[in-house]
């Protein structure tokens, strides 16, 4: 006996279609998760898990060596942070630096870009090159290189400061005044980057607004403060953000140009620096996790700050 | 469609098991892991004798697998170590490591005098006082493999030049300087370095117009030096003294801080940190050719191949008619969190006996055992031809400066840093300028809220 198969009704149709709609958005959705999920699990594993984990070690003695005796110990290490002169040293070196080096960050690309654009420069493309390969040397080796260039007695630069007439030029890694400026030469080295963000958007203010403004009558300066610096200013905002996030971070370039001691007499001994000697060299994860965190905190209110005050000086062209 | 994600993860689940099926094999024997990094032995030439010896070991028997676990860089190898210890994954066996890199990792090292017993291991085959090096009082921590004295490495070319005799090549022999006989001290060094000092015009610091901003060769320079290192070179000292409970810089470790700044700053034998990071003392101090003397551990022979002039050894001076020479040692130590520390002990003995030919040679260690120990100078008379006073090395073993300039004291990392510290000031321009006997006061105080702050 054979049996007939029964056609579909119409309402049975119709309740199975959106079942198969569903099930094929089910499916998409759990591909993209399945695509999705290394990077989920490495970020979960590798940046959530230990940003929560140094959050808690703040308020613990966990030291890397013995991980079997951590206490925990409240507030004590951030107790500890506002009462240690080094720490408290390493930020006024920060800070010092910062002061210096922040608006030459911020204003030698607008400049150098600015250059760039003009159209009376010959030879652009070489000087955009010239101005980006340092940017592309890795940092250590440059940092070797200015250290060579640098050296009080058989730099380059003091030897061409010698030439010109200056007997005694300073000794610019070993004295404590002049190795912030030597440090804000070598930052100047990498700025090309920011150059080249410049440039880009340098390129995109529209011609019409120049011609408007000459037919006014206003001058190149005035065409660059009118014109040029509100058009740019979403970039100059970026690199402000960036610079300042950067500056809180300095690490590497005084680390390798004082092989670690911040010295001359402390003038080079940086926030991070302190950071690192003590949660690796020192194996105090606890205090260190809580100067990472202090860092971290600075830099979320200065970066709040500075995104409520641009509402009156950075110009979206395409905004409100 | 789910037969596909089933298959994916079955596929993910396959790919994630093949290492753990790789390692079948080394389960059924007992696994020893070997750590090197905080020590010699990440340079490339190093990593392939290693892996060579390892080979050779998992060859020779069926019961341990040896594995070799090398650090990137000597840099990164302290945070490697650490995060393993943290991370409840220890290795077995750490080394070729020296107490400084030990030292930063205290109360982690095993004590060895039961295995050493329990396998009647000869400790009598070295002097004593080189086992005693390693006695804690957490127990032996540790067994003489390689040990690098401080000696005087001089470039004949320099001597010859200036027409000065050359240094002495045994203990207790005295100078002749400038025809007057005198006893072969820091101050004798001194002087001579003083006289091995020139400038661009070709004075020396004792010449009137000698210009200390135009200098193009010098006397004499503590290489590579850590602070405590060049202090002992007047004697050793403990730093924090428990008994009584707080931490005394010696007089004559204070007289040494004076004949440091004096050479750096009055009479300008020593390069100032300009000087050292300069052109002029590349690639390092006395392989630039522009240095007379150096203090330098024997390790030193790994990288003066470069140096073209001839040079040879001498003995470290007396301080007060008594010899000091900061002594390196290395070994391997085994970790407390070892999980098989009687499998770790076997291979260590592996590695100090059979091995240390081999590894020895990689390391530039000269042997802790006797009995390796002239085939290891033979070595170094072929490498090194214009070196005749290779005795010198075995001699100083006897004037092994104690207590050990890398010796342990509470809050030992940061104590270390504070004589970095200190001696970064003092070769900086900053000690030039320096209230000398105000900043060794500060030291003191400051290494002993160092010390308090471990112990509170």
């Amino acid at each position: 006996m054979t049996s007939v198969p029964t056609p579909l009704r119409v309402e049975q149709v119709t309740t199975l279609r959106p079942r198969r709609q569903m099930s094929i958005y089910a499916q998409q959705r759990l591909w993209g998760w399945l695509f999705l999920s290394p990077w989920l699990i490495g970020f979960f594993v590798f940046t959530f898990v230990p940003i929560v984990a140094s959050l808690i070690f703040s308020f613990t003695d966990f030291t890397l060596t013995r991980p079997d005796q951590i206490n925990f110990v409240g507030l004590n290490n951030w107790i500890k942070l506002f009462n240690d002169p080094l720490a408290l040293n390493a930020l006024r070196v920060t800070f010092g630096f910062a002061l210096i080096s922040l608006p030459i960050a911020i204003a030698l690309p607008v400049l150098l870009a600015s250059l760039l654009n003009s159209k009376y420069l010959i030879g652009k493309p070489f000087f955009r090159l010239l101005f980006y390969l340092p940017y592309m040397v890795p940092a250590i080796s440059s940092i070797f290189i200015w250290q060579a260039f640098l050296n009080g007695q058989t730099g380059w630069l003091n030897r061409l400061l010698r030439l010109i007439g200056i007997a005694e030029p300073p000794n610019w890694l070993g004295h404590e005044f002049w190795i912030g400026p030597a440090m804000v030469l070598i930052g100047v080295w990498g700025v090309g980057n920011a150059m080249l963000i410049t440039l880009a958007t340098l390129q995109g203010v529209p011609q019409e607004l120049y011609d408007a403004a000459k037919v006014d009558g206003a001058g190149a300066v005035a065409a660059f403060f009118k014109i040029t610096l509100p058009m740019i200013s979403p970039v100059i905002f970026y690199n402000l953000i960036l610079t300042v996030i950067g500056l809180l971070q300095y690490f590497v370039v005084p680390y390798v140009l004082t092989r670690g001691t911040g010295n001359p007499n402390g003038a080079a001994y940086f926030f991070n620096m302190h950071l690192y000697r003590t949660a690796f060299l020192f194996q105090d994860m606890g205090y260190g996790a809580t100067m990472a965190w202090f860092i971290f905190i600075i830099a979320i209110v200065l970066t709040i700050i500075l995104f409520a005050t641009s509402r009156r000086w950075v110009y979206y062209a395409g905004g409100e | 469609m789910s037969r596909k994600v089933m298959l994916v993860l079955f596929l993910v689940a396959a790919i994630a098991l093949v290492p753990a099926l790789s390692n079948v094999k080394a389960q059924s024997r007992t696994v020893v892991t070997w750590f090197v990094g905080i020590g010699t032995g990440s340079q490339p030439a190093q990593i392939e004798v290693q892996n060579r010896v390892v080979e050779k070991f998992n060859a020779s028997q069926n019961e341990i697998e040896l594995k070799i676990n090398i650090a990137a860089s000597f840099e990164t190898a302290y945070d490697v170590l650490a995060t393993l210890i943290a991370s409840g994954d220890a290795p077995d066996i750490v080394g070729p490591v020296g107490f400084l890199g030990a030292n930063s990792f205290a109360d982690a090292w095993l004590d060895l005098t039961p295995y050493v017993e329990k396998y009647n291991y000869d400790l009598k085959q070295f002097p004593e006082s080189l086992v005693n090096l390693y006695r804690t009082e957490e127990g032996l921590v540790g067994i003489p493999f390689a040990v690098f004295p401080s000696l005087i490495f001089y470039n004949k070319d320099l001597f010859d030049e200036a027409e000065l005799p050359y240094p002495p090549a045994e203990f207790g022999k005295p100078y002749v300087l400038n025809g007057e006989e005198r006893e072969w001290n820091w101050d004798t060094l001194a002087d001579l370095a003083t006289e091995l000092t020139v400038d661009v015009n070709g004075l020396t610091p004792n010449d009137p117009g000698f210009d200390p901003n135009q200098i193009r060769q010098f006397g004499f320079i503590h290489q590579w030096a850590l602070m405590r290192a060049e202090l002992t070179t007047f004697g050793g000292h403990p730093v924090y003294d428990p008994e009584q409970g707080k931490v005394v810089i010696p007089d004559y470790w204070r007289e040494k801080f004076r004949w440091l700044h004096d050479g750096l700053w009055k009479r300008h034998f020593i390069p100032n940190a300009t000087y050292e990071g300069s052109e002029l003392l590349q690639p390092s101090a006395f392989a630039s050719g522009n240095v007379a003397m150096a203090r330098v551990p024997l390790w030193y022979t790994c990288c003066i191949g470069d140096l073209k002039s001839n040079w040879d050894l001498a003995v470290v001076p007396s301080y007060k008619g008594q010899y000091h020479v900061p002594t390196d040692a290395d070994t391997f130590r085994l970790t407390k969190a070892s999980k098989n520390p009687d499998a770790a002990f076997k291979v260590l003995m592996y590695l100090l006996g059979e091995a240390a030919p081999e590894l020895l040679l990689t390391y530039g260690g000269y042997p802790a055992r006797p009995d390796l120990q002239e085939a290891a100078t033979k070595l170094r008379q072929e490498a090194f031809p214009s070196v005749t006073n290779w005795s010198i090395v075995p001699a100083s073993l006897a004037y092994a400066a104690s207590p050990h300039h890398e010796s342990f004291f509470p809050n030992f990392s940061k104590g270390i840093q504070r004589f970095a510290d200190f001696r970064s000031q003092l070769y900086g321009d900053t000690g030039k300028t320096m209230d000398l006997e105000a900043e060794i006061n500060k030291l003191e105080a400051d290494l002993q809220a160092i010390v308090a702050e471990a112990l509170r």
